[in-house]
């Protein structure tokens, strides 16, 4: 991927309650970390970038054919499905009437070649340890096993079908430290082979360290600052040291 | 035994239920994801079978659908005979008179899908139309047999729409029901009690197969 190509460009402004979103930003590279405080806009900025919150105002336009996704001016606002972009969510739900591999092939479900697509699904659940649970059914899964699974869905369909955006909300949420870590470094690794970029949410600041990535911290609907992780969260991280020394 | 009369209340209703079903589904689902004054005009239309008579409804269609009225006219030129007292007429009366037992499941079955699955399903890039026939309907399919099951059963136990709109022609549109009130008018209980019978186990066997379906998903479905 080339680290000057634009995979998104976003203005958005949105009233929601007491929080006046109003964020610009540019995404550039592999992976962006969407960092803040709950309650300081970071879900609804990817549900609006996702299609599932029309914003009160804005300009979103994404991937390397600039598709304008959102412009309010012109009234343009292109329904989720028809976006380069996936989402995994946080109220993301796994389908429970299939199985764990069914769910994962349901989001590579744009590729018309069926044996592609399931070496596509083996790979991915080779990737994220879910093989042995391929032909489980969700309900049988532990809430992180699910989690899992949930990324993996979304993963398998960011690859699928051309050049997409990944959208994650706190996709280890609720998940082993241990195993976050190992995932999100494989997880890296093989989406920047697809060369598909990723914006994700935290407000972990081990996360956004361990990517390596650029940052956008964002505090009551504003951003605050972009960059690199060791500038933006230098602040955050010399607390959290301070705290281990002291703790 | 009133064989000709069974016959036809099967084709009857296994037609209608065929029909409805396919009418229904995108009703329903128009009216669990619609709002405003066209939904609720269309609630209010849907439901009205439930609250008239089925005499008057039998009693508008025979003159809607007779040789005395324009539309009649227009069907019996196209179709060389008027639609009243004929097997397609009593399918046109039975698919209007059962209309809610078919829309009603069906619109509770949708409204009762967590809109999540919805957006998940969208989320990973699916059409609307993908999300309805992979996520949507399955998530439903209670509904739907329920659905299919009371269509079919109110089909079968039509009596006042069937005799205004079909007249009571065995062979052509004499069903069951009509034939037990031939029955009973002749006093032959006998007969009248074996073709009773015939309707009770039908509707019998057709309630069953909803109640001992073990209920939907189980818990825990949900991530």
């Amino acid at each position: 991927m080339s680290e000057n190509a634009t995979h998104l460009r976003a203005k958005i402004r949105h009233r929601l309650g007491a929080l006046v979103l109003d964020v610009g930003f540019e995404l550039t590279q592999p992976w962006t970390v969407l960092f803040g405080p709950s309650g300081s806009g970071k879900t609804t900025v990817l549900r609006a970038i996702g299609g599932f919150v029309r914003p009160d105002a804005g300009r979103i336009v994404a991937g390397l054919n600039q598709m304008t996704l959102v412009d309010t001016d012109a009234r343009v606002f292109v329904p989720p499905h028809e976006r380069p972009v996936r989402t995994a969510g946080q109220a993301a739900r796994l389908f429970p009437h299939m199985t764990i591999r069914r769910n994962v092939s349901f989001g590579a479900g744009g590729d018309s070649d069926p044996e592609k697509r399931r070496r596509l699904v083996d790979e991915v659940l080779e990737l994220f340890c879910l093989r042995p649970l391929a032909e489980r059914m969700p309900h049988d899964l532990s809430g992180g096993e699910r989690q899992k699974v949930l990324v993996a869905r979304a993963a398998a369909s960011a690859v699928t079908e051309g050049k997409n955006l990944l959208l994650l909300d706190e996709p280890f949420n609720g998940l082993d430290l241990r195993v976050r870590d190992e995932l999100l470094e494989e997880l890296h690794q093989w989406l920047s082979r697809w060369k598909t970029p990723v914006l994700s949410v935290t407000h972990d600041v081990g996360e956004a360290f361990l990517l390596g990535a650029e940052v956008i911290k964002i505090a009551e609907g504003r951003v605050v600052r972009q960059g690199p992780v060791a500038t933006v969260l230098a602040d955050e991280r010399a607390r959290l040291m301070e705290q281990l020394a002291h703790g | 035994m009133d064989f000709a009369a069974l016959w036809l209340t099967l084709r009857l209703a296994v037609g209608t239920t065929a029909i409805l079903l396919v009418v229904a589904l995108p009703l329903a689902w128009w009216i669990a994801s619609g709002r405003g004054a066209a939904r609720a005009l269309v609630q209010a239309v849907v439901a009205l079978p439930l609250v008239l008579p089925p005499t008057v409804l039998g009693f508008y269609l025979l003159v809607a659908l007779g040789p005395l009225s324009a539309p009649g006219r227009l069907l019996v030129r196209v179709l060389g005979h008027p639609l009243a007292f004929s097997f397609a007429g009593l399918l046109v009366g039975s698919v209007i008179y059962s209309l809610p037992f078919a829309v009603q499941p069906l619109v509770s079955g949708f409204a009762a899908v967590d809109g999540d699955y919805v957006e998940a399903s969208a989320g990973l890039g699916a059409s609307p139309w993908r999300t309805f026939w992979s996520v949507v309907l399955p998530l439903t399919r209670g509904s739907l047999l329920t659905s299919a099951v009371l269509t079919f059963t109110h089909t079968v136990g039509e009596f006042g729409v069937v005799l205004m709109l079909g007249g009571n022609i065995p062979g052509a549109t004499q069903t069951l029901s009509i034939a037990l009130y031939d029955r009973v008018q002749e006093f032959n209980y006998a007969a009248a009690n074996r073709t009773a019978l015939v309707l009770v186990a039908v509707s019998l066997a057709a309630l069953l197969l909803i109640y001992s379906r073990r209920g939907g998903l189980r818990r825990g479905d949900l991530v």
